[in-house]
């Protein structure tokens, strides 16, 4: 896409701006890509700290969250971006391949706008659902 | 001692004066009818003897009322704190005219005395039987409560599985001493409170019920039992007992960790190889030539089986640790049914099966839980496919059944199943003799699909004949069926475990 581009390739809509926090490299690589392909601008953090204060800055329409990052985990990001930020424009999204149990699960997507096991699906299938997000 | 003397002293000194009194009244009204009348004096020692046995009169009176205060005093101590008390106030000391500080001492030592007694008490309907010493000798925690779920007694296995003195545990409200979670809604203060309103008697038990004890004690796990009388004796409404499975449990919450960590190893490059693969199928469309896209989607076909696969041993896991719920939502079935065999589309078509759809008309909407469900028809979908044995068609029909049930059949054209192994093959881990170096395979796919199936509430079932091919089908409840289930829920979804009922309503998100 060329710099300053504001819309879509397909014209329907603003660029939209994605938070990655993600610590597996190769995953951030893999959806960097499909994601810019799709016309998104992408922001990808490795570190769980710097995604929190990346993630309260609000400059993002969505942020895809893995829960094992290091330093603040997934669910604590979660969990302080609901409280300091309580009007957050961005749509949350777990992104995670860790099976939670069935309460802990409810109490994650409570707070989440959404929830994805990483292995169910394709970068370009990820796409898709954000796609489908207003 | 010297309450007593000055007691005696003092009545003794009192009882004297007024003798001294009566007798000198006596005689001096004697000597003056005899010194100012001329009556004889037989008539003045009856006047002056009928003097003194008026004034003895008057005086044993007062003096009877006045020397029995310090007992009567003591009297009302006694009936004060006795059992059957109807409202008998405490003795007045201070009003005391007579062995004030005798009976203030007395009446002090009786308080105490019935407050240790009530101490003991407590314990001693419930020991004092001719049964007594089996609470007491019983290897397991027993607790009785009153009606204000107080502990009234707790036997010695019970202090020490709390890690606390018995008497620390008597007198304390249960919850502050027993800090319990449970699996679910199904709680023991939300069973007590309907039982106290509802029955005179009532048992119920709890499986994995955890104890949040303090620190430096571990987290334990017990099943818990309990038994309600509001008529048992001494107001001794409720018995709890406590059956530790602290060890057996965390092996089994530990098993699915691990389980849980294991398929988290397994996805992560799953998801990268899934990633790759598509990356490389988008860069190389139209450069390949047919045998290498054919090469390209049977790696991308067999990475997604995997992922299935995986799915599968965690979901038996969870099943089996009793940790899977089913969140059943209204869901249009030809919608799941059409958008999962979608997925499943290239696995089949890269063993050159086809899969073909028929959906009736009208189909009412079904009760389902989206995630569960879709694992059914992926293991009876890969199934099929699996063993067709060159046969090109799998075909997926859904219609209504006779009794009003949405039924789903998946018929495939291969080799059949033989009846003598037809009744084992919904059983974990059976797999057929004849084909387990040909066919791969766990023996989970078809477990699991009948446990999801039957806490759907509907039922799974298998017909085959040997070398034509075999038909699995499903029966799902259309989503009216069970509208009384949500009577009480401000949800719209229903709970249930893998193993049965679970609770009416839910706050989960979908």
């Amino acid at each position: 896409m060329e710099p300053g581009q504001s819309i879509t390739p397909a014209g329907a809509r603003p660029t939209r701006r994605v938070l990655c926090i993600e610590d597996e490299h190769f995953i951030a690589e893999l959806y960097d890509r499909a994601l810019s392909k799709a016309g998104y601008q992408t922001t990808l953090e490795v570190d769980g700290a710097r995604g929190l204060e990346l993630a309260l800055s609000d400059a993002f329409d969505i942020i895809l969250l893995d829960l094992m990052v290091p330093n603040v985990t997934g669910i604590e990001i979660l969990r302080r971006l609901r409280t300091e930020k309580p009007d957050l424009k961005a749509k949350v999204i777990i992104t995670t391949n860790l099976e939670q149990r069935d309460d802990v699960r409810a109490d994650i997507e409570k707070q989440a706008d959404g929830y994805v096991v990483k292995a169910e699906l394709t970068p370009r299938e990820l796409v898709g659902i954000l796609d489908g997000i207003a | 001692m010297d309450y007593y003397d000055a007691l005696a002293k003092k009545v003794r000194r009192n009882l004297l004066i007024t003798m001294t009194v009566v007798t000198l009244a006596s005689c001096g009204l004697a000597y003056l009818l005899l010194v100012a009348t001329d009556l004889p004096p037989f008539i003045i020692l009856i006047v002056a003897g009928a003097l003194a046995m008026l004034m003895n009169a008057i005086f044993s009176a007062t003096t009877t009322k006045w020397l029995l205060q310090p007992l009567q005093a003591i009297w009302q101590a006694v009936v004060h704190i006795s059992p059957t008390n109807h409202g008998e106030p405490a003795p007045n000391i201070d009003q005391l005219k007579l062995g004030q500080e005798m009976v203030g001492s007395l009446v002090n030592q009786i308080y105490q005395l019935a407050s240790e007694a009530a101490k003991h008490t407590t314990a001693a309907p419930v020991l004092s039987s001719e049964y007594g010493f089996i609470p007491s000798n019983l290897p397991l925690p027993l607790f009785v409560l009153d009606e204000s779920e107080t502990i009234q007694f707790a036997n010695p296995a019970a202090a020490e599985y709390i890690g606390q003195k018995t008497d620390a545990l008597i007198g304390k409200n249960v919850y502050m001493v027993l800090d319990m979670a449970f699996p679910n809604k199904d709680t023991l203060d939300a069973w007590l409170k309907e039982s106290k309103t509802t029955v005179a008697t009532a048992s119920h038990s709890w499986e994995r019920v955890r104890l949040n004890v303090l620190d430096n004690h571990p987290t334990r796990l017990f099943d818990l039992a309990a038994y309600y009388n509001k008529d048992n004796p001494n107001k001794q409404s409720t018995m709890l007992v406590l059956f530790d499975h602290t060890k057996q449990y965390s092996q089994d919450e530990q098993a699915v960790s691990f389980i849980a960590l294991s398929v988290h190893e397994l996805r992560t490059p799953l998801t990268m190889l899934r990633g790759y693969i598509e990356a490389f199928q988008e860069e190389l469309e139209g450069k390949l030539d047919p045998q290498m896209t054919d090469f390209m989607q049977k790696m991308a076909a067999n990475a997604q089986q995997l992922t299935a696969f995986v799915n599968n041993i965690l979901n038996v896991a969870r099943i089996d640790d009793d940790q899977m719920e089913l969140h059943l939502v209204e869901e249009q079935w030809p919608t799941i049914l059409e958008s999962t065999i979608e997925g499943l589309k290239l696995r089949a078509k890269v063993r050159g099966v086809q899969l073909q759809t028929t959906i009736a008309p009208d189909l009412p909407a079904v009760a389902v839980d989206r995630l569960s469900i879709q694992e059914v028809i992926t293991n009876l979908v890969d199934n099929a496919v699996k063993y067709s044995a060159g046969a090109e068609l799998v075909e997926i029909n859904v219609h209504m059944n006779q009794e009003g049930q949405v039924e789903t059949t998946f018929t495939d054209h291969g080799q059949g199943i033989s009846a003598g192994i037809m009744p084992n093959l919904f059983t974990k881990f059976y797999r057929d003799h004849r084909n387990r170096a040909q066919i791969g395979g766990t023996g989970l796919g078809l477990y699991l699909c009948k446990t999801i199936v039957e806490a759907h509430g509907g039922h799974i079932w298998v017909k085959s004949k040997e070398k034509e091919g075999s038909t699995f089908g499903f029966t799902l409840l259309p989503y009216a069926s069970l509208a009384a289930e949500l009577k009480n829920g401000d949800n719209t979804d229903i709970v249930r475990g893998a193993h049965g009922w679970i609770k009416n309503h839910s706050m989960y998100r979908r």
